[in-house]
Formats: C-alpha cells, structure tokens, sequence
C-alpha cells in the first residue's frame, strides 16, 4: 500500500520544478515552457555521452550516483502523511541527516576534484552554509521530539497534532524555518540562482559546472527531490494526525502545490541575496526553531 | 591474567632487544615481538570481552605500593584490545615509515625502546588497580611518549612541543596524584575497590574528587581547556607515534575517567552537565580549529580534541541516564561513547597513517603545498577518503553508528520531565549536528585540497605508495571501518559486556531493544549501500556505448589557467572562518608598498587557539612573571650556591641537637 505514493512521488519531483518554473512564467507574464519540460531535459541527458575534466579521479564518477541514492534513501525514510515511511528506526532523522550529509560531502569532493577555482568557491559556499542549516535541522526535531516524546520521524507524526494553543504558534515557526531549508538546499532565490551561469555569484550550480550527460541528470533529479522531500516534511507538520486518509490525501498533494507555487513567488518577487548576507538569511531558521523549542519547553515543562 | 602480563613484558622486551641489534632488523626485531604479544594478550582479553568475567591478580610489592592488584574486567579489556592491535600496526607502521630515518642508529634505538616501554605502560595502565602503582606506569607512559615526541630533537619546533608536552602531562599528574593521594586518605587503602565508598556518596567531597580526577584524566584526553599540547605534540612526533598516541594513549585519559564513574557508582546530576558542557565545548572548539589548519596533522590532532569531545558527550549522556534513573539513556550514551572510542582509534590511525605516506612521498605536511595525490597514491588516498567520511560520521561507515546512538541517547533526554535536562539535551544534539557538519568541512578540505585537484607545486620526484609496511595497517583498519559500520551488532556483542558494568541489572530489557535496532539500522544501511551501487551501475549501462570525451576542466573561457588559480584550504575555509571570527581568531598581515600600484605584496594569515590565547597564555605569562621573582635563587654564581649548602647544613646541625 505504501509504495504506490512512494513510487508516485518518486516521479513527481520535476513535475514540481517545472511548476515554480510555470509560475515566474506567468508572474513575468510570458506563457512559459510547459511543467513537464524538466522531464524532457531529463530523458535527453541520460540519452547523451559525457566531457569529464582529465583532472578529475573515481570520486567526479562516484559522487553523482552517490548522490542520487543518497537522495531516495532519504526519501525513503520521510513519512508520507497517510502511508507512513517505507524504513523507520529510532532516531531515523539522524539517519535521514546524515545520508543527505554524505552526498553533500562527496559533491563537495566532486567540485574540488575537478581543481576549478569557481567550483571550489562553490563547495567552499557549501560547505558553509550547511554547518547553519544542519544544526537548525536538529533543533527541529529536537523541538518536535520533545513535543511528542517520539524519536523517529513515523511515530512523531503519527501523534503530531498542532493545531490548538500554543502549537499553532510552534507550527509555524517551524514551517518557516523548513521553508528557508528548503530554499537553501533546493538552491533557489534568495539563497541560490539556479538560472543565471554567472558563476561568482552562484553556490550549488557553479559546483557541478563539469558535469554533463547522465550525471547531470542524475544530479538535477537528486535535487528536486530533495526539494519536494522537505516539502513533504511541512506537509507532516501542517497535517493534524487525526485526519483520515479521503481527507489528508487531497490536503497533501495541496500543501505539496502550495509550497513549490509559493517558491515560485519568492523567486518572481525576491531579488539573490548578496552572498555575505546568506548566512544572515539561513541563520533565521535557527533562531524560528530554537524560538520554537524554548516556546515548547515554556508550555511543557513549566515557567522558567 | 598472567598471560597479558607476559604480552606485555613481551613488548617491553622487543623495545629492549631492538636496541642491541643491527639497525637493518630493528623493525622486523621488534614487530615479531608485538605479533607474539598479541597471541598471549588477545586470546584471554576477547574472552573476558565475551564473557562478561573478571580475572584478577595479586603482586606483592614492598611499602608504600603494597599489595596491588592486576584486575583484567571487560572494560579494561577494551582498552587491552585496541592498545595491543594499535600497538601491533604501529609496529608494522613503523618497520617501512622509520626507512627515513635509516643511518642513524642511535635514534632509531632509542625510539624502539620508548615504543616497546610505552605499550607496555599503556597495557599496565588499564591493568592495574592500585593508586600508587598506577601512577607509576602513568608517569613512565608520559615519560616514554615524551622521548618518542622529542625524536627528532635537532628541529627546535620538536623540542619545544615536547617540552609542552611533558609540561602538560605533569599538571594533569599533579591533580591525579592529589585526586589519589585524597581519596586514599579517606578510604585507607590504595585499591581502586575501596575508592567506591568515598565516591559512591553525594557528598561534596566526592564531587570535588571527581572533579580533580577529571581535569587530571581529561588532560591525557584533550578536553578543553587542557588540549593545548595534543596540536603541539602530535606533528612532532614520528608518525606511527602519532598515531598510536592519537588513536590509543589519549584514550587512556578516556579509561580514567570510565573507571572513576564506574566506581562512583550512580552520579549526581551537577557531574553530569558538568561532563557533558565541557564536553560539548571540547568538540566545538576542537572542530572549529580544525577547519583553520593548513599542516595535515594539525588538523588531524584538532580533530582528536573533536572526537574527545563526542566521547565525552556520550559519557555525560550516559551519567545523565543514570543520575535521572533511565536505564536506556544510561545504556546509549555509554555504549555510544565507547563504540566511539573503538572507532576513533581506527578511523584516526588510518588518517595519520595515511598522512605519513604524504609526507615520506612529498616532505610536507601543509595541504596548500599539495593537490591531485590521488594520481599517484590511489590506495592511500581510497583508505584516507573512506576514514574522513567516518571521522565525518557518515553512514554506512563506523563512525555513523556510535554517533548515532549518542544522538539516541540524547533524545531519549526529551522524555524526562525536567526543564535543565531538555536543555541540554537540545544543545547536546544541535552542538552535536554543528560538529559534524563543521567535520565536513575540514575532511572535504584536507582531502579535496591535498588529495583532488592537480598538484599546487613541484614535487621533489614522483610520489609512490611501493612500502607495502604502510599500507598494510591502513587497510586492516578500513575492513574494520566497513564491518563495523555495516553490521553494528556485531560491536554490541564486542562491547556488550564492558557497557553491562556500567548500568543497574535490571536492564536486561533494554540490552535486547538495543539490539534489535542495530540489526534494523544493518538492514536499512545495507539497502543504502546497494543502492549507491545500483545507481553506479545504471550510469555504466547509461555510459555504455556512449562517447566519454576526457577533456580540459571547463573553465568559462579562461586561457591560462594555472594550478595555483585552484582554490586552497585557506580560500576554502575563509567564509566559514568570517562566521566563527569571535572564537577562532585570524591573524591577518598583509605587507604591500604604499603606493598606487604595488609591485609585490605578500599575506599571512594565522589561526589562533581561542583558549590558548585568552586561558592558558596569560596565565602562563603571569606564572613566569611571578615566579621571575625567585629567579635570584639560581643566579649561576658558585659562591651562592656554596651558601646555600652551608645554610642546610646549619639547619640539620640544630635540628639533630633540638632532636636529641
């Protein structure tokens, strides 16, 4: 039963990139390439042969697979609102972290295999920013783990219910803070700009500038994935627990089209952020999850 | 029992036989001997592992050391089995990294002799059960290292390392031998048994007592603010020194401190923050200096302090459990913490080993000198590459799992009802997420600069991994890093018993849970891992038949590029480095005529140790300062001293006839 949404959204992830892609089109007031245009490049990437630098080693091949199962490792253990995940285990979101932070450090690698100046300012970006948002990551789960007294992700959104009091507050603090998550490691405006080849300016684009062919496709699915992944994560959080299947169903494919069209409007309304003050704009998740936590910790455990 | 002891006689006396034969077999003289010790230590050690029993000695010495006893328990055994196999790989290390030292033969005599003493101290400690022999064998294991650190003497950076190091060694001595000398007074024996009485209360005493033994202990460890000489001491020594030092002595500091909890039987909760907030400190402070270091081993020895600092997060977590009466979280921190120290010592052997390579090959240490090693040293850098991604604690590797069941323990913290355990809690698991992101960063960075990339200067020759004597221990300790990390049980049946000592009997229930999820975690890592492998595999079929042009890295249109144009790890690090400037201050010079258009320019950039800088050097300055002011009392003039000695002799005169 669980693995008719999990192979369902498996395939959607570019339906959802060619949707933020739909609506700057329209925002921008042109028609626009059509939402399944990503599929299309996509199967014309697998279908071509490759240019890889002669400075590069095994690690430039390994990395782009490396990272695409990472990716559907990951998947597999965030839950679907109303089929639960496919792997579960006690503390799985370190797990879920840590399977992304893999693919995250070979990537790296691969930008600094190549031994180009501005792949390696792109990995160096990386890297950075990701010690901000790894952390505020766990403070998430750290405040939901307290919410719920739960340790994987299936048991604390199969009792998560946030929607009275001051959970609501909680809730969206939360969603916020996934929501810059989500801009920062789907690489999308303000943080990143995955249009423009102006390299200076760009983190996860410029790092894989020498990849071509399937690699690349393999490396643009992974990150659409990964987009829709934390989105899935918001849905967990937005949807109460107590709802039946008719009814979280309809709700989760529409928090689904909701975050990546919102996406969309940050990208048609927001100009990039200059780089110095990225992490200014990603350290905000932090202070809305550690805002959260203590705002749980003040409602359960007493006054201060 | 008898036989560990003869394992380690057996080192002593390799380190002794080398001494007298021709330099040529020094090495292999000396290996055989480790390669026997292990056939009389591993046997007894695995079974007190396995069966949770406890073998005990007496060894009757004359006042003031006394009876003591020799006590092998599966937690000693712990430790038995990674000094005597990192013992072992040092041996065989050194036999192929010593070549480059050959033609001196008093050197190479006097570093298998301290090698074969230090192994032997090493083993003893862990053995040995009584306060005064203890201290004994702890000093002579400070005292050996010290000569191997020192070993190449005529760089007068060594010397002064190795000068700090002994120092520091001395202060941590100083607050053991205080800790002891208390304890032994309030309990009226010198066996670690009869310690429990005194530290089994809540007193304040025994607060204050494990304090002291803290700072003494957690100065071998590397906990924060005692680091200082582990950056210092590491590069300085040879580097199969520095390996075992790295991956096995400082864990000695780790042993102390297991045994004085163990004895202290259930924890206050104040000792348990206390643990756990230095701890947290340490790996912060460690991981963050690491991401600043340009020399190899610099960065390695910071990432030490860094995994101290997990193990010790761990073994808070742990007192936490117990002092909170929660058997499960008790149970996670401890065996998180001592999985870590399995795997530190073999993630970390491999990395400096494998930076010995780099050093013999190339002659330098600093990764901004190197780049595009993996040409020349693919099976180096294959092993280098797997342990950064352990030393990260990334799945499907060893070091995954113990931080893993650190973090479990942890969030387990969330359903005790108290406000300050939450808290911690929380720091516990973001500072926890923070160091290992931090260690992405500096192993992408020494591997990615030194390893990756074309080479950033002229190599003397052409590098080569021929030595198979170094390979060899490199890749012994990787199959490791792969077996622990893919079936994770099998460190729970290792370990099982040494982590039962520390918890209540009645958690028997949590022992066979823990179980359970490790067999789980197995199954998900193994899917993990053949899914990279069906991926690989469906690009080669994707590739088959298809054109892979090798070609220029495309660089946007740029006719000359250089090597040097390649990112370094300075460059690499800056942004994070702007992030964190308050706690790892930059030392910035930049020198470039005044005028409108300079024609040379040069900038150094230095890193600076947050705690050396505002901790340890002023109050160093302020020591010498004051203790400048007795300096007069050795002024090198004879006539003075001639003084002195008449002086005493006065005072013994009077006090002889006041006496009779």
């Amino acid at each position: 039963m669980k693995f008719i949404p999990f192979i369902l959204i498996i395939i959607s992830p570019f339906f959802f990139t060619g949707l933020i892609n739909k609506v700057k089109a329209i925002w921008a007031g042109r028609k626009g390439a059509s939402v399944f245009q990503p599929y299309f490049d996509f199967f014309k990437l697998i279908r071509k042969g490759e240019v890889i630098s002669k400075t590069t080693s095994f690690v430039f091949q390994i990395s782009s697979s490396l990272n695409i199962a990472a990716t559907i490792f990951a998947l597999m253990i965030v839950p679907i609102p109303f089929a639960g995940s496919v792997i579960s285990l006690p503390g799985d979101f370190v797990l879920f972290s840590y399977a992304l932070g893999l693919s995250k450090f070979m990537m790296i690698l691969a930008a600094l295999d190549t031994g180009s100046s501005f792949e390696g300012m792109g990995a160096s970006r990386e890297a950075t920013f990701s010690t901000i948002v790894e952390t505020a990551f766990f403070i998430i789960m750290g405040s939901l783990a307290l919410l719920t007294n739960q340790i994987s992700f299936n048991a604390i959104f199969s009792v998560l219910n946030m929607s009275a009091g001051y959970t609501v507050l909680v809730k969206i603090l939360l969603v916020v803070s996934l929501f810059i998550m989500l801009l920062s490691e789907g690489s999308r405006i303000p943080v990143d700009d995955p249009n423009t080849h102006l390299e200076l300016t760009m983190i996860h684009e410029v790092m894989i500038l020498d990849y071509s062919g399937p690699d690349l496709a393999f490396i643009l699915y992974a990150t659409s994935l990964k987009m829709v992944i934390i989105s899935m994560l918001i849905a967990n959080l937005l949807i109460p627990s107590f709802l039946t299947l008719a009814a979280a169903l309809p709700l989760f494919v529409f928090i689904l089209f909701l975050v990546f069209m919102v996406v969309g409007f940050v990208e048609s309304l927001i100009a990039r952020l200059r780089i110095s003050h990225v992490p200014q704009f990603i350290f905000l998740m932090t202070a809305l999850s550690l805002t959260a936590f203590a705002v749980i910790a003040f409602f359960l455990r007493g006054g201060f | 029992m008898s036989y560990i002891l003869a394992g380690t006689i057996l080192f002593f006396i390799g380190g002794l036989f080398s001494v007298f034969i021709k330099e040529k077999f020094k090495g292999i003289g000396f290996l055989s001997f480790a390669v026997l010790a292990q056939v009389f230590i591993l046997p007894e050690t695995l079974r007190v592992l396995f069966t949770g029993s406890q073998i005990e000695i007496q060894l009757f010495f004359s006042e003031p050391i006394g009876i003591s006893f020799l006590r092998l328990d599966p937690l000693a055994a712990m430790f038995v089995l990674i000094i005597s196999l990192g013992s072992l790989l040092a041996a065989i290390y050194s036999k192929g990294y010593m070549k480059m030292y050959s033609g001196n033969k008093s050197a190479l005599s006097s570093y298998y002799f301290f090698l074969g003493l230090m192994v032997a101290s090493m083993l003893l400690v862990v053995i040995v059960q009584n306060a005064m022999l203890f201290m004994i064998v702890w000093e002579v294991m400070s005292i050996s290292s010290f000569f191997l650190v020192s070993f190449e003497n005529n760089k007068i950076e060594v010397r002064k390392a190795s000068i700090y190091y002994l120092i520091a060694m001395q202060i941590g001595a100083a607050f053991l031998i205080s800790a002891f000398a208390w304890i032994s007074a309030s309990s009226g024996s010198l066996d670690f048994y009869s310690f429990k009485n005194v530290l089994n209360n809540s007193s304040f005493i025994s607060v204050l007592l494990f304090v002291l033994f803290f700072i003494g202990f957690g100065t071998k460890a590397g906990f924060v603010p005692m680091h200082t000489w582990l950056p210092k001491a590491h590069p300085a020594a040879p580097t199969g020194v520095s390996a075992l030092m790295s991956g096995v002595m400082i864990k000695t500091g780790i042993y102390g401190i297991l045994r004085i909890v163990l004895l202290s039987g259930t924890p206050n909760a104040t000792v348990a923050y206390f643990v756990l907030a230095v701890s947290l400190i340490t790996g912060l402070t460690g991981i963050a200096n690491a991401v600043s270091q340009k020399d190899m081993k610099k960065l390695l020895a910071y990432s030490s302090i860094e995994n101290i600092g997990i193990i010790g997060i761990g073994i808070g977590t742990g007192m936490l459990g117990l002092a909170y009466n929660n058997n499960t979280i008790a149970l996670l921190g401890f065996f998180g913490a001592m999985l870590h120290v399995v795997n530190h010592f073999t993630f970390k052997s491999v990395l400096f080993y494998g930076s010995g390579v780099v050093y013999t090959q190339t002659h330098t240490r600093n990764v901004d000198k190197l780049g595009g090693l993996i040409k020349y040293l693919p099976v180096t850098s294959f092993l280098f590459l797997i342990s950064a991604l352990a030393i990260s604690g990334l799945p499907i590797l060893s070091g995954f799992v113990s931080e893993l069941l650190i973090y479990l323990g942890l969030i387990k913290c969330f359903s005790v009802s108290n406000l300050a355990i939450n808290i911690f809690a929380v720091l516990g698991i973001s500072g926890l997420a923070f160091v290992g992101a931090m260690a992405l960063l500096s192993f992408t960075k020494v591997f990615g600069i030194a390893f990756l990339g074309s080479p950033r200067s002229q190599l003397h020759g052409q590098p080569n991994e021929k030595d198979l004597s170094l390979l060899v221990p490199m890749i012994f300790l990787v199959v490791i890093i792969f077996t622990l990390g893919l079936f994770p049980y099998l460190a729970f049946q290792l370990l099982g018993n040494a982590v039962r000592q520390f918890l209540p009997a009645n958690s028997v229930a949590d022992f066979s849970q823990i179980q359970t999820t490790l067999k789980l975690l197995s199954n998900y890592l193994l899917i993990f891992g053949s899914l990279i492998v069906f991926f690989y595999l469906i690009r080669l079929l994707l590739l088959k038949k298809k054109k892979v042009e090798v070609f220029k890295t495309w660089d946007c249109g740029y006719q000359q590029s250089s090597s040097r144009l390649q990112y370094s790890s300075s460059s690499y690090a800056q942004p994070f480095l702007n992030l964190v400037s308050e706690f790892v201050p930059q030392k910035i010079q930049v020198e470039k005529e005044p005028v409108l258009f300079p024609k040379e320019a040069s900038l150094e950039s230095h890193s600076q140790d947050f705690f050396e800088r505002f901790l340890i050097q002023p109050n160093l300055k302020f020591l010498k300062k004051s203790l400048n002011l007795f300096s007069w009392i050795q002024s090198g003039k004879m006539q003075q001293y001639i003084i002195y000695g008449l002086i005493f002799l006065v005072f013994l005169l009077i006090w002889i006839l006041g006496v009779s």
